[in-house]
Formats: C-alpha cells, structure tokens, sequence
C-alpha cells in the first residue's frame, strides 16, 4: 500500500478536490460547483474522486481551505484546517520555486501574494465586498444568457471592448444593462467585463504592491482568456497560467496535510455519513446571538457564534 | 434617575476616564452606558441617519440607552486642537444631531482651541451648571487632570515595555472608540490575545510624541486623530513585526490615513473595515493569513 493525502478546497462558487502522493504528484483530482450547499458537493466530489483513485492507495492526510473550510474540516475529521492564502502560496511554491507574484481571483475572493527568495513578504486581499471577482463575472454571464466558461472565447473576439465601471457590482451591472440596450455587441461587452476585472483588480488589491515577474495566475477566473489577455496587456509582463491553476489552494493544502500527518488513516467513504447543521437564535442575553450547531451522526461536534462563549 | 449619562462610545474612549474623576470628586452621581451589545447597536442604526459611520451609529444608541435613565447626557463638541489638528466633522455635529433627535436635556462643552476654548473651561462650566462653587470645581479639574497625566504616562510606559517583548508585535492602529468596543474591533483583539500575539494599541502612546512624528509620513494631513494614529506607527514600525489598522465603515480621515500607511511603511500591513455585517469568517481568513505570515508559517 501506497500512501497518498487529500486536499479539499471549498470555495463559494466551486469545490477542489486533489490528492497527491509523497512526492507530489496529482493521482486525482476533481472540480465541481459547489452550488450553495458545501455538504452536499464535498459529498459528490469523494464520490468522484474515490472512482479515481488507485486501489493500492490509502489516504494519510486530510486537509481544508477556502470559506467552508471549518464546516469541511469537521466534516472530514481533516488533520489540517487552513485559510487559503496559505494554501495557495504553498501549492504554488512547491511547483513554482522561483515565483515573485502571485495573482488570485476566486468566487468572492481575489488577493495578491509577494513572494522574495521564497519568503512571503506580503499580500493583500479585497476588503469584504465581492466586486470584481468570480461571483460577478458568474452572475453577469447569467444576465448575458451565456456560460462563464465561455466568457473567455468570447472576450478573444473583440476589438473594441467597451468601458465598464467595475468598482461596484451594482453599477457595472446597470452600465452593462445600458450598453447592451445601446446595441453594442456582446463580445465587446463581455470583453469590457474582462478588462474591468483586471482593473478593478489592480486599482483595488493590487494598489502601491511592485508587481515583479515572474508573475502567475491562479484561482478559477484564471481560466478565463480574457482577464489573462488584458492582465498582459496591462501589465506588460507575461503572465504563467499553470494548467493547474484553479486547483493550487487544494494542492497547498494537501502538501500541510501530509506535513501534518499523524499516522491516521482516513476513508473516502461519506455518503451515509449524516452531517446536519442547526441554527437557533440564543435569548439568554441582549446580544442575542447567531448560533450554529453542527452535528456529525447526530453526534453534537461543534457550535459557533456564541460572543460569551457558553456555547 | 442619575445626574449625569456618559454614553460608552465615541469621547468616552478619550475622555472618559476623566470626567468620571471629575464627577467623583465632585460628588455628583452618574451612570455609565452597559458594554456596547446587539440591541444597543441595532437601536442605533434605527435611529441614524444611513450616511453616518458605524461609530456615530453605535453613540446614537447609547443616548437612546440613556436617555430616560438620567437628567443630564454629556455630549461635547470637539471641534480642533489647534490649526492642523482638527477632528473628524462628525464630532463637531454631534451635538446638534442629539439635540435634535432627543429631547433628554444635554450637558455641552466646546473644544475649540483656535478660539480659546480648551478643556479647562468646558469642565469649568459644565461644574456651574451643576451649582458647584469654583472652589469645588478647581478642587476636582486638578485631581482629574493629575490622574489623567499619571494614566497617560503609564500607558505610555507600558506600550514601551511591550515594543521590547520577544512574542510577535502587531501594532492595533485605529481609534480607540472602535478598536476597543466590544461589536466593533473587540473580536479582532480576542483573536490575535488567543494566538499569542504581543498587541501594541496606537492610542496609548503619548500624543505629544506621536503627532509630530506623522509629518515623516505626511506634511499636509490634519486631523488630530490620524496623525496621532500615523505618528504612532512611525515610532514603533522598527520594533514591530506587523500593523493592522482597523475601522469603521464609511470612515474618512481613515480612508485618507489608511492609504498613506499602506504606501509610505514597508511592513505587513493589514487594513479591516468594519461595517455592521455579523459573519466574522472574512476577517477570520484575513487575520489568520496575515499571523501565518509574519510567523513565517507559509515559508516552511
């Protein structure tokens, strides 16, 4: 039996799965939507990747990141539960040993991480407002009637993309709305999206940060063509896109759980498992706060949100 | 019904400590307004008007707390110390938006120094309209204010003796009405108590040193708060290890001295606004990652 170890990175739009060996290298991976519910696609993707994985493998280490991250984690009983910066810029460092900059644009989040002689030495990331990453390219793809996968096809196609004001959701919205009623065509729109992306981007989490090549991509809406084609443009520097890319936070934190590992042996196996979370509002004082109670085989595991700690 | 209400938000943080002394020592009863909790805050926000800040939010529901509960409520007004040193123009409103929107009577003072009206005078007249005799008045500012010098000596000397501890040090930069109230910055301040962390405030350095000591980061700036702010991140940013600098949602002295932080210091540099949103898992990822950081966890 060969060891192996998991990474799972849960994100508000889509769920990463990879599991890597002791060398590490991807034996399986996976990527689906996370659709709202963390539970139920972080069931399906165990699913998916117990179909991959070799039989002389077992799992030594379980880890997770991205927002659902704690949910997850005692879901999956994971050995090492982290945020995503980390995992990122550990996935990518372990592929990319040279890296300086490291951009990332995910479904509510997007950061920028500065790496020197391999030490990090800073990063940013957007303030709690989700304008400009992959949650507002998804939703104006909706609007647009099209697939976000084929957002970046489509940006390629024009000439002249359009200007949009990216800084706020609300208002590219309308300012999209307005155009598109004008009658200009949609590959300008959606190509105008694309470089309002890479604005909003640089203006916002990339302010007063050096840029120094050379420079990656990552997070899901590195997949799309066209924010890489302005990035470039904009930039002035050539952009490495990893085939990887959206999966590098699961690799950077499949990389901890086999550092962290404990000899433990897990199994992929949860599809009976009956993992349930209750919410109540607690009375007991005027801060009346939000609690939530996780179950796990209607075993109480943990509950969050007490301010007092009672709970 | 007390005498007197102090709401528990804004001034309190500056000022507080002082004109409890002060009472005390003259004798006159008053209550404070509770911890800042959930329904103190949503009152607030009832209550305000939806272009204030979180802060001025959070002291409007304290009157509301207060305001049957005592005779008086003390609401200054400061306006500026000083040519460049003004403050934010929400403390020159404050006065006249209780006064409109409460009918509680209002204990008022005025800061104002270009015209001459400093601390000792507000507290002076706020002692006659309480019946108290100048004797008794001059008795009680001296025994407030020599404590309060004492405090800010001692506070001084132990942000010092911090700046020299071996623990990771992250100066807490922001205003104390927010870093310290308990639905604003106090969650950030358990996290990183919880984590190890030797925690600097930037408010318990000296102003008198810190606010010259901002003119290295800018020349122009004018607001007292942010230059006390600024002046302090200059002082200590070559024995700290990180900064984070923490504020209320829509802010505007913050927004303008956040950016001169982040542009002019090379050193981690954490920025949280905090607005009325409950979840703490967006700040939680931004704390975490930024400890990782400076504790060199990503480099192994």
């Amino acid at each position: 039996m060969k060891d192996c170890y998991l990474g799972v990175d849960i994100g508000s739009i889509s769920t990463k799965g990879v599991i890597i060996d002791d060398e590490n290298n991807i034996i399986a991976s996976s990527y689906i939507w996370t659709e709202g519910n963390p539970v139920n696609a972080v069931k399906k993707l165990l699913e998916i990747l117990k179909g991959k994985l070799d039989k002389n493998y077992q799992i030594k280490g379980i880890g997770t990141t991205g927002s659902a991250r704690k949910l997850i984690g005692l879901m999956l009983k994971a050995n090492i539960v982290k945020n995503e910066i980390t995992a990122h810029a550990i996935g990518t460092l372990t592929f990319y040993p040279n890296i300086r900059t490291i951009l990332e644009i995910g479904g509510q989040d997007s950061k920028i991480i500065l790496i020197k002689n391999k030490i990090i030495t800073n990063y940013a990331m957007n303030t709690l407002c989700a304008a400009g990453t992959g949650s507002f390219l998804s939703s104006q793809a909706k609007r647009l009637g099209i697939n976000v996968e084929e957002f970046g096809d489509y940006a390629l196609k024009s000439k002249n993309p359009v200007k949009i004001a990216a800084r706020c959701t609300v208002f590219a919205e309308s300012d999209l709305v307005h155009k598109a009623q004008v009658g200009y065509p949609k590959e300008d729109i959606i190509a105008g999206l694309c470089k309002s992306v890479v604005l909003n981007y640089l203006n916002n989490v990339g302010k007063g940060k050096k840029i120094t090549p050379p420079i990656i991509f990552q997070g899901g809406v590195s997949k799309n063509k066209g924010v890489v084609k302005y990035f470039k443009k904009i930039l002035k520097e050539n952009i490495i896109v990893d085939e990887n890319s959206h999966l590098m936070g699961a690799i950077g934190i499949a990389v901890l759980a086999r550092k962290n590992k404990n000899g433990n042996t897990y199994s992929l196996e949860m599809k009976n498992l009956k993992f349930q979370t209750k919410a109540f509002e607690c009375n007991r004082c005027s801060n009346n706060c939000e609690l939530l109670k996780i179950y796990r085989n209607n075993e109480l595991v943990d509950s969050w949100g007490s301010k007092c700690g009672k709970y | 019904m007390r005498k007197i209400g102090i709401p528990r938000s804004l001034f309190y943080y500056y000022y507080g400590n002082l004109w409890q002394d002060f009472f005390d020592a003259l004798k006159i009863d008053y209550i404070v307004s509770p911890i800042t909790n959930k329904e103190i805050m949503e009152k607030g926000m009832k209550i305000a008007g939806s272009e204030m800040c979180l802060s001025l939010k959070n002291y409007l529901g304290h009157i509301d707390y207060l305001k049957d509960k005592c005779e008086y409520i003390l609401v200054p007004r400061i306006s500026n110390f000083k040519n460049d040193n003004q403050t934010c123009t929400n403390f020159w409103a404050i006065y006249d938006i209780v006064n409109n929107l409460f009918e509680t009577k209002i204990l008022n003072y005025n800061i104002d120094i270009k015209k001459h009206q400093t601390l000792k005078k507000g507290l002076f007249k706020i002692g006659k309209i309480l019946n108290k005799s100048h004797f008794e008045i001059k008795k009680a500012y001296h025994y407030a204010i020599i404590k309060e010098k004492k405090r800010l000596k001692k506070n001084h000397q132990i942000n010092q003796n911090k700046l020299k501890s071996k623990k990771t040090k992250i100066l807490i930069t922001g205003h104390p009405y927010n870093l310290y109230d308990e639905l604003i910055g106090k969650e950030i301040i358990k996290y990183l108590n919880n984590n190890q962390v030797e925690i600097i405030y930037s408010d318990k350095f000296d102003p008198k040193i810190t606010n010259k000591l901002s003119k290295k980061i800018s020349k122009d700036l004018y607001f007292k708060y942010s230059k006390d702010n600024l002046g302090a991140i200059v002082y200590s940013q070559d024995k700290i290890d990180g900064i984070i600098f923490i504020s209320a949602f829509p802010c505007g002295p913050d927004s303008l001295a956040n950016e001169l932080a982040m542009r002019k210091i090379d050193k981690p540099y954490l920025n949280i606004v905090i607005d009325d949103s409950t979840s703490f898992a967006g700040i939680e990822t931004r704390l975490e990652s930024f400890l990782d950081m400076l504790g060199g966890k990503l480099n192994d």
